[in-house]
């Protein structure tokens, strides 16, 4: 029988009563965010990694190599015991060095040194920099090459263990089983990375290397463009769909489907083909706020950066889902499954609306960035992820300390673990179905005539 | 629980679900289809008319904004990055001596303001012994004349250049000392902040601390003070975002764009050259050229509704750097059919070159006066549309 990961056999209950573990994490994540920022990726702090893909490669990493550590090695080589009886804040800095040490590993050992070395040069900067790019592109390039490695991770890893269930390894014992997944992950993404991105960094060189890869790439018919940002966005949907899937959906609608291995197909591909949609969807709502993209143009009128800002935008979605997820118990519970996943998705786009609308309005007041929607280094996924991260450490590694603590054996909290829930399907579920679905497209065609006005009432830039 | 309330409840569930299906599948089967060009407004050209001129030449005074690429980003890789304040770099003329990326704008200017304009040597001395590479200064400026059609010429400058050194020595192996002193040329426009196109402000200022200065709206509180610090007595001008006419046939434009450097703001300039069309002149183009031309294209009127020429830098692979989104620049410029192209400074050596490759009329340099290439217009080399 499958062993429930450490996060869905936890139970984590409030040190306090009232709204205050909310408050208490919000600023505790908040605080560590800024002061962490600061610190690492801030043009105006300490070590001003956000150059900007240096510090955005090291976030990308941090949180492909903490999905690692919490999600397909369950935490291996710590034990049970362990994670329960160390103090939060301990087990956070253990962890979370953890998780920049291996990352150091992954980058110099594997990424710099025996791709960059042995195989494909542009993942080292130093090969680069004796080949003739000035330094401070070689690492530019070096760490895009490799963000865009994570970008397919943070997507595939998650995706084998909440969508494919970790099969078949899924009865295995840890470590066998957490170094099955990463192994065939990881070929996937090797697969995923050549096809998707390789291309984009074989044209970044003059001649565009038409020899080692395809020049011009695949996709530029398609996607008006012939920079690889237009996987980029697909591939972050991906991403946000799958905790979506995890967390808010409570993997509805796929654990209706009772078969476990017709539930993880559907389940794996559902996520890419509702992924897809997102993505053409919301770079069709930027067609209708700001006009069609023009090839060779630049910032936000450029199909480039559209595809860019189509990631971008899902990452707005995905960092109130997961507020909501971990600090308000997916917020809306009191309902029948489908109706709580209808409520929670409703509110967190509502929530990333707002999201989206502050982070514009005030993120180079004190972030170091600049004002617009669209810079040569204005990447809100950068911040947004940095955030992201600093809760996973806080929920995943911390258990959630303040405001939060594992619940004693005495205290009987529930079991978190997914069920896969009957539901009836009748005739009337069904006659929904097709009732809901017609509402479905006329719900469609009501937001694609609504988004220019809301474009034009919620003006962030005159 | 009922019967009845059970096939409700039923109902609902299916309901609830088919409703994200449909919303779900429309957004995928809809959403990038060819059938959502009818849910995109048409673009009503609005065809403003500013005049037209006889012809536009242009006079490369200085477009090597520095002499060596690697030294530059190294200065901007030791401060952190291309998102660093360029007012913090302790680049000349603002070096304090406290070392790279920790410099500022009042410091840097308390060590040299009693000497502005007129002792730019001795301020050039003391910029150059607190400042990181100063000798890698240079910096960007370009004479526009402009023949109107009853044949009256009239002059103005774009940008202002960098090192006060390199600025004056170019300034006067153009004339363009004599020029300011005797009052030919009608105004000094920068078109945006940056270091290269703003710093050498007092040499202006040295021969004609009159002038008039058009300024894009976003300039910084340093930007600003120092155009008072370099001595400036004349009128200041602060063109705000979109098209401000300057005289029949010349216009600039001014786009809200945000640059590297923590520079906002950038204004280019369009002239109407009668029976030729419009010509783009630009001091970086960081809105791209594209933008541009798309600008001109749907808000103003010109001759033969043709694009005829581009001047100036084109902000595509300056520090020698690439992306593939500059190929999509390169891969669309051509469907612009411009009959010269006259290009620069941070246009980047690789994109001239790809233009060149591309077949797009690219107007070839002499590569004097330490411009690198004959790939594109070198330091002292003119070119005239009309």
């Amino acid at each position: 029988m499958e062993t429930p990961l450490y996060l869905e056999e936890r139970s984590l209950v409030k040190r306090f009563s009232g709204p205050l573990p909310i408050l208490l994490n919000t600023l505790f994540v908040l605080t560590l965010f800024y002061v962490s920022w600061w610190i690492f990726q801030d043009p105006r702090g300490i070590m001003r990694m956000y150059t900007p893909y240096v510090g955005y490669m090291w976030c990308r990493w941090l949180l492909v190599i903490m999905i690692w550590i919490a999600y397909i090695f369950d935490f291996w080589p710590f034990s049970r015991s362990w994670l329960k009886n160390t103090h939060p804040v301990l087990k956070g800095v253990i962890l979370t060095t953890l998780t920049v040490v291996l990352f150091m590993i992954v980058l110099k050992g594997f990424f710099e040194t025996i791709l960059g070395e042995y195989a494909i040069a542009y993942f080292s900067p130093e090969r680069l920099t004796k080949e003739g790019i000035v330094e401070f592109y070689a690492l530019e390039y070096s760490a895009q090459a490799i963000l865009m490695f994570a970008a397919i991770a943070s997507w595939l890893s998650p995706a084998w263990v909440v969508a494919m269930e970790s099969s078949p390894w899924d009865k295995l014992a840890q470590p066998v089983k957490g170094f099955s997944i990463l192994m065939f992950t990881f070929f996937i993404s090797v697969i995923v990375y050549f096809v998707a991105f390789h291309s984009h960094m074989a044209i970044l060189f003059d001649p565009w290397q038409k020899f080692a890869a395809i020049t011009p790439p695949w996709w530029e018919d398609f996607a008006g463009t012939v920079h690889g940002n237009f996987n980029i966005a697909w591939i972050m949907c991906c991403t946000v769909i799958v905790w979506m899937h995890e967390t808010i959906w409570e993997r509805y609608p796929f654990s209706m489907i009772e078969t476990p291995w017709l539930r993880r197909v559907a389940s794996f591909f559902g996520i890419i083909v509702i992924a897809v949609a997102l993505s053409f969807f919301l770079y069709f709502a930027q067609e209708l706020v700001w006009g069609e993209a023009i090839r060779g143009t630049r910032r936000d009128a450029s199909p480039d950066w559209r595809w860019l800002h189509v990631g971008e935008m899902a990452i707005f979605w995905l960092l109130p889902a997961l507020y909501m997820h971990f600090y308000m118990k997916n917020g809306f519970n009191a309902y029948s499954k489908v109706m709580n996943v209808f409520l929670r998705t409703v509110a967190s786009i509502a929530g990333a609306v707002v999201l989206y609308y502050v982070y514009y309005k005030t993120a180079h007041l004190f972030l170091g960035t600049q004002e617009g929607f669209s810079h040569p280094q204005q990447f809100p996924m950068i911040p947004l992820i940095w955030l992201i991260n600093i809760m996973l450490i806080n929920y995943w590694f911390m258990d959630g300390w303040p405001g939060w603590r594992l619940a004693e054996a005495s205290e009987k909290a529930p079991i978190t673990h997914v069920s896969y829930e009957r539901v009836a399907l009748s005739g009337s579920f069904y006659r929904g179905v097709a009732g809901g679905t017609l509402a479905g497209v006329a719900l469609y065609f009501v937001i694609v005539y609504l988004i220019p006005f809301m474009g034009s009432a919620l003006i962030i830039f005159k | 629980m009922s019967t009845e309330q059970t096939t409700r409840r039923d109902f609902l569930k299916g309901a609830v679900t088919g409703l994200g299906f449909g919303t779900m599948a429309t957004m995928g089967i809809f959403s990038y289809s060819p059938m959502r060009s009818i849910f995109l407004p048409e673009i009503e050209r609005k065809m403003a008319d500013f005049g037209a001129c006889k012809s536009v030449k242009i006079t490369n005074i200085s477009e090597t904004s520095w002499f060596d690429n690697a030294t530059l980003m190294g200065d901007m890789k030791g401060a952190g990055g291309l998102l660093v304040d360029q007012y913090l770099y302790n680049w000349p003329p603002f070096g304090d001596g406290s070392g790279l990326a920790k410099g500022s704008y009042e410091r840097g200017i308390a060590k040299i303001k009693h000497l502005l304009p007129h002792n730019l040597e001795e301020a050039w001395k003391i910029v150059k012994a607190n400042s990181i590479h100063p000798d890698n200064a240079g910096g960007f400026a370009a004479l526009i004349e402009i023949e109107r059609l009853d044949g009256v010429k009239k002059k103005y400058l774009l940008d202002s250049g960098w090192s006060y050194e390199w600025m004056d020595k170019a300034f006067k192996r153009e004339g363009i000392d004599k020029m300011l002193a005797n009052n030919e040329i009608e105004a000094l426009i920068i078109s945006h902040e940056h270091f290269d196109h703003f710093w050498g402000l007092p040499v202006t200022m040295k021969y004609a601390p009159n002038i008039k200065i058009i300024i894009p709206d976003g300039f910084y509180k340093e930007g600003l003070q120092y155009i008072k610090d370099s001595g400036h007595k004349g009128e200041l001008v602060v063109h705000k975002k979109g098209k401000n006419d300057i005289e029949p046939g010349l216009c600039t434009y001014t786009f809200d764009v945000p640059i590297i450097s923590r520079v906002f703001g950038e204004q280019s300039i369009f002239a109407n050259v009668k029976d030729k069309g419009l010509v783009s002149i630009s001091g970086c183009c960081h809105q791209g050229i594209i933008q541009f031309i798309t600008t001109a294209k749907n808000e103003l009127k010109y001759d033969n509704d043709k694009m005829h020429g581009i001047y100036g830098g084109l902000h595509i692979s300056p520090f020698d750097d690439w992306d593939p989104k500059y190929d999509d620049l390169v891969i669309a410029l051509g469907g612009w059919g411009f009959d010269i192209i006259g290009c620069n400074h941070c246009t980047g050596l690789l994109t001239a070159e790809k233009f060149i490759r591309a077949g797009y009329p690219v107007v070839k340099g002499t590569a004097q006066h330490r411009s690198k290439s004959h790939a594109y217009l070198g330091n002292g080399d003119t070119l005239t549309f009309g």
